[in-house]
């Protein structure tokens, strides 16, 4: 199998990497029903399978899980979750023949095994649908000519995509048609009818492309969102440790203030982050970050190059062919850390406080999202993706450090972003190793000293402005602002 | 008065007319309380026990004052009816003219100085050679008040003193009120806060009593339908907190209960009367090997309010999921709800359109930044939150629910910055807001304090007395029953 992206000229790379449009409301006015009456049959029961399966039968659809033989002889959890949930359970023999629509929630790196195993089972003119469309794209799988190919993702977690259902609302999604495989022109029809049976039209659908999703996606997850808040970790946590910062204050600081600081983002985007901080903070924050986009632009852009070439996914294949060696070896060093084996201290910080004395926190994330940003819109990505894929979904991946550290988060990710995160954080650690000599704890750990609270007028204006007129922040409010009017609450 | 009035579990009967049971009521000096309650509950009736009306049957009253200025409507009438027996009991054929008002102010008069000074300032002067019973109602008043405060009283108890008096006369009363203050204790009978003067310092919150039939000795039981009341609660007015939800809670007690209009834009598709709401046939939830529901049968006609009851894990609001379709197990199981047979292509949103609901677990689900007009609006759409445009009707519809909560000044207040009963009363208006067909209650006074309690269970029954609500209401207890609710269906647990 070749990869897919590199078949193509030029042209049509560049125009399927700048497909993302926010879909209105008006278009998905026909509901379920290109999907009504017809037979759905998902493959795999984990958090995304089982949730997006309840709401799809919530929303009037027929909705089957198939599993493979072992786990439904051996009833291990996905058979559970599937049978305690009232559904149908049957082989990939018994149902995929049936199936009118065929979900491949399975994770990433089974998708070659799945796809060939359920394709020859599957009837004529059928749909396949993906969450990731890694298999398509990277991997370069030809599917049947006669079958319709699409992608629905929801930009959450499985629990939320059920959560926020059940709440009479739902969570971003972006759908796609794969072109190359719409033979009867309903791709499209019968991907916002999924969309709307999982919720996703109330809370704002992306229209992309196979190919943007992917591209997108595995920058973002394993610069900005995996790999920077895993090496802003280990290096801000050994930093306060040889300043002799107290081991439980320091990992409580950055468990939780990563969560902080990037709900501040959420809200407002890094404008609003910065905001935070008091005036002389922000300014440090503000040449901090610059710094870093100077040292780290290299290692972005290095990492886009490899996913728009092809050789990050061909190295991770590889590394999959090899039984894991590098994921697995990697994920132990991990587990190994420092950071990761003291335990958050029994100390109160208050809210203010992560930002206050998580300055370098706070230009991390600021420099991570914007590069991320920036190299993907520099490599034809259009403004949309770039923003779900870099800052939207950063505070979620935050979210998974409070709740575990490192070791948890990169469990909870897929193999995709695991892998990404490793090779970043690899490089990363030693390239910032002469930045980190200069860190004091007034950057991280204990806060600048209040004294002196006067900044020079002309430096702040400048500062404030830079922030403002970033291009991550106009493409932010823009969507920002959609999900508001959709979605009273945030 | 150096002693409190005490009255240690004091059941007072009535002429058999009306009874209180089992009152427990202490008065401090330097207190003054207003009495408050529902309608016909019994607070003239305590008031009128301070001043010696009633047979004690049972308990300790002490400290009653040798001496109470009783001001009511009951004293009002008796002394009216008094002039009249003078009128028939006059043999010589001369019309009797009646007691004059000044002789009824002045004589056995304790202070005529202040007698006087108050006949002037009620502008009653012109009046005082004329006949008391040839005075208005409002007149009558007057004289009545005068009465009882120039008796230098050792306690004064006024049963809805500004009920009939004109603006100024109300000032000048509230004024004199003021001013004797430090003098002598007051009680006041009160139906409205609104009139409460500023020095009370407690309330006393009357309720009928639903104990009448219990509490009826053997002996006398033609007379179980005795009509009683109890004193549901006492405030302390610096208590700001118990004081405001006492007000919400007369607010709501007092307001001719009348549920506000349903949306009318916004009709339901009809329901095929001659259907049942709900009919599950062999219902079964279970989790791996353990069953949780088994096999249950359970219809629930339009018009049939039931009461669902039963111990801590027998599957109550299981049950309720498969109705309202939350249980992802009411796809195996044979549920006819609303018209569908589930699992046939309807869609969950069509399910609910029919239900309102309240329960624990969506007060615990409804953790949305979201304002108080909001919540209630959301009952419109079936969502934990807004996320559609409301339109002005549903707008007003809620606010009169605010109206109706005694919330009104906190329509545009967060949700969840709400004490957790408020949170709970907006939740069930939310769940009541649309009349749905189906009102299901799960536990909805959970966590209420008494006096949210008392508000949810007058609601409930207001809406059990409707036509088009069907009200399921589930508790632990059989016996906290619900007039209006005659089905009882009882879970026991699985062991």
């Amino acid at each position: 199998m070749a990869n897919y992206f590199n078949t193509l000229p030029l042209r049509e790379q560049l125009a399927q990497l700048a497909k993302c449009r926010f879909m209105s409301m008006s278009e998905f006015d026909d509901g379920v029903d290109a999907l009504k009456g017809k037979k759905i049959v998902v493959i795999g029961c984990g958090a995304q399978g089982l949730n997006q399966g309840l709401n799809l039968r919530d929303s009037g659809l027929d909705v089957s899980y198939t599993l493979r033989a072992a786990a439904i002889a051996e009833k291990r959890q996905s058979w559970k979750n599937a049978t305690e949930n009232g559904f149908v359970v049957g082989t990939y023999e018994e149902l995929i023949p049936t199936a009118d629509v065929v979900l491949n929630l399975t994770p990433d790196k089974q998708h070659t095994p799945v796809v060939k195993t359920v394709m020859p089972l599957m009837k004529q003119g059928a749909c396949l649908s993906y969450s990731h469309g890694f298999n398509i794209v990277e991997e370069g799988m030809q599917i049947r000519e006669d079958l319709t190919v699409i992608m629905v993702a929801p930009k959450c977690p499985g629990s939320e995509v059920r959560a926020e259902y059940v709440r009479g609302f739902g969570v971003p999604t972006l759908i796609a048609v794969h072109e190359d495989n719409d033979p009867k022109g309903e791709g499209l029809a019968l991907a916002k009818a999924y969309a709307v049976g999982t919720g996703g039209h109330k809370a704002g659908v992306l229209m992309s492309s196979f190919i943007a999703e992917v591209k997108s996606d595995l920058m973002g997850e394993q610069t900005i969102l995996c790999g920077m808040l895993q090496t802003g970790s280990i290096l801000c946590f050994d930093k306060m440790i040889e300043e002799g910062i107290d081991a439980g204050y320091a990992s409580r600081l950055i468990q939780y203030g990563w969560e902080t600081v990037t709900e501040a983002l959420k809200y407002g985007g890094v404008t609003n982050m910065l905001d935070r901080l008091s005036n002389p903070a922000k300014i440090k924050a503000f040449d901090l970050s610059e710094e870093l986009k100077v040292i780290m632009r290299p290692l972005y852009n290095k990492h886009q190059d490899d996913i728009i070439s092809g050789h990050f996914s061909q190295t991770m294949m590889e590394d999959w062919a090899n039984d894991d060696k590098n994921l697995l070896g990697w994920r132990a060093e991990t587990a190994e850390t420092n950071f990761e084996k003291t335990p958050a201290g029994d100390v109160e910080i208050s809210e203010q406080e992560f930002f206050d004395n998580g300055i370098l926190m706070v230009a991390m994330v600021k420099a991570g999202v914007e590069l991320a940003f920036e190299t993907m819109t520099a490599a034809g990505i259009v403004a949309e993706s770039a923003y779900y894929e870099s800052l939207h979904e950063t505070p979620l991946i935050a979210n998974t450090i409070a709740r575990k550290k490192l070791y948890e988060m990169n469990a909870t990710i897929s193999d995709t972003a695991e892998y990404g995160c490793y090779l970043y954080n690899h490089a990363c650690l030693p390239l910032l190793a002469d930045f980190m000599k200069d860190i004091k704890t007034d950057v991280i750990g204990k806060g600048l000293s209040t004294d002196d609270n006067g900044v020079d007028n002309a430096r702040l204006i400048e500062v404030n402005a830079a922030l403002r007129s970033h291009p991550v922040e106009a493409i932010g409010t823009v969507l920002r602002g959609h999900m508001a009017d959709m979605k009273k609450i945030v | 008065m150096d002693n409190a009035i005490r009255l240690e579990k004091v059941t007072v009967n009535f002429d058999d007319r009306f009874a209180l049971s089992e009152i427990d009521w202490t008065i401090e000096k330097n207190q003054h309380w207003v009495i408050t309650g529902t309608n016909g509950s019994g607070k003239s009736a305590l008031a009128a026990v301070l001043a010696g009306v009633g047979d004690i049957e049972s308990g300790e009253v002490s400290g009653l004052p040798s001496h109470v200025g009783l001001v009511s409507f009951e004293a009002q009438a008796e002394l009216i009816a008094k002039e009249l027996k003078k009128d028939d009991a006059d043999i010589m054929d001369v019309i009797s003219l009646g007691t004059p008002v000044h002789e009824m102010i002045f004589d056995n008069c304790q202070d005529p100085k202040l007698a006087q000074e108050l006949v002037e300032k009620f502008g009653l002067t012109p009046l005082l050679n004329r006949a008391f019973r040839k005075l208005s109602t409002g007149e009558t008043r007057k004289v009545m008040l005068i009465r009882a405060l120039s008796s230098k009283p050792n306690l004064l108890i006024l049963d809805e003193p500004f009920d009939g008096l004109d603006a100024a006369t109300l000032t000048m009363l509230q004024e004199h009120l003021i001013s004797i203050v430090d003098t002598v204790p007051m009680v006041l009978v009160l139906n409205r806060f609104d009139e409460m003067p500023d020095f009370i310092t407690h309330v006393a919150y009357m309720d009928k009593s639903a104990l009448e039939s219990k509490k009826t000795p053997k002996n006398r039981s033609e007379k179980a339908a005795i009509e009683s009341g109890k004193l549901a609660l006492t405030v302390d007015k610096n208590n700001e907190q118990a004081f405001h939800e006492l007000y919400q809670l007369l607010h709501i007690k007092t307001t001719d209960l009348s549920v506000p209009e349903a949306d009318p834009t916004n009709k339901l598709p009809e329901l095929d009367p001659s259907q049942p709401l709900v009919k599950l046939k062999q219902a079964t939830i279970k989790y791996g090997d353990t069953v949780i529901v088994d096999k249950l049968d359970w219809t629930i006609e339009q018009g049939q309010h039931w009461q669902l009851s039963g111990p801590n894990g027998s599957g109550k609001t299981c049950v309720l999921s498969l109705i309202t379709g939350d249980h992802p197990q009411c796809y195996t199981n044979d549920i006819f709800v609303f018209g569908f047979q589930r699992g046939n292509g309807e869609s969950i949103w069509q399910i609910k359109q029919f239900i309102g609901y309240v329960s624990t677990a969506l007060q615990w689900e409804y953790r949305v930044s979201t304002s108080c007009r909001n919540v209630i609006i959301s009952g419109f759409f079936d969502s934990i939150g807004m996320y559609s445009k409301s339109s002005d009707k549903q707008k007003a519809i809620a606010d009169q629910w605010l109206e109706l909560l005694g919330m009104k000044d906190r329509a545009n207040q967060p949700f969840n910055k709400l004490s957790y009963g408020d949170q709970r009363l907006l939740l069930i208006a939310r769940a009541m807001v649309k009349h749905p067909p189906l009102l299901i209650l799960d536990e909805p006074c959970l966590g209420l304090d008494d006096m949210n309690r008392q508000l949810v269970l007058a609601l409930i029954e207001k809406i059990c007395e409707g036509q088009e609500t069907t009200v399921l209401y589930v508790n632990h207890h059989a016996e906290d029953q619900i007039k209006g609710i005659e089905n009882y269906l009882g879970l026991v647990k699985n062991s």
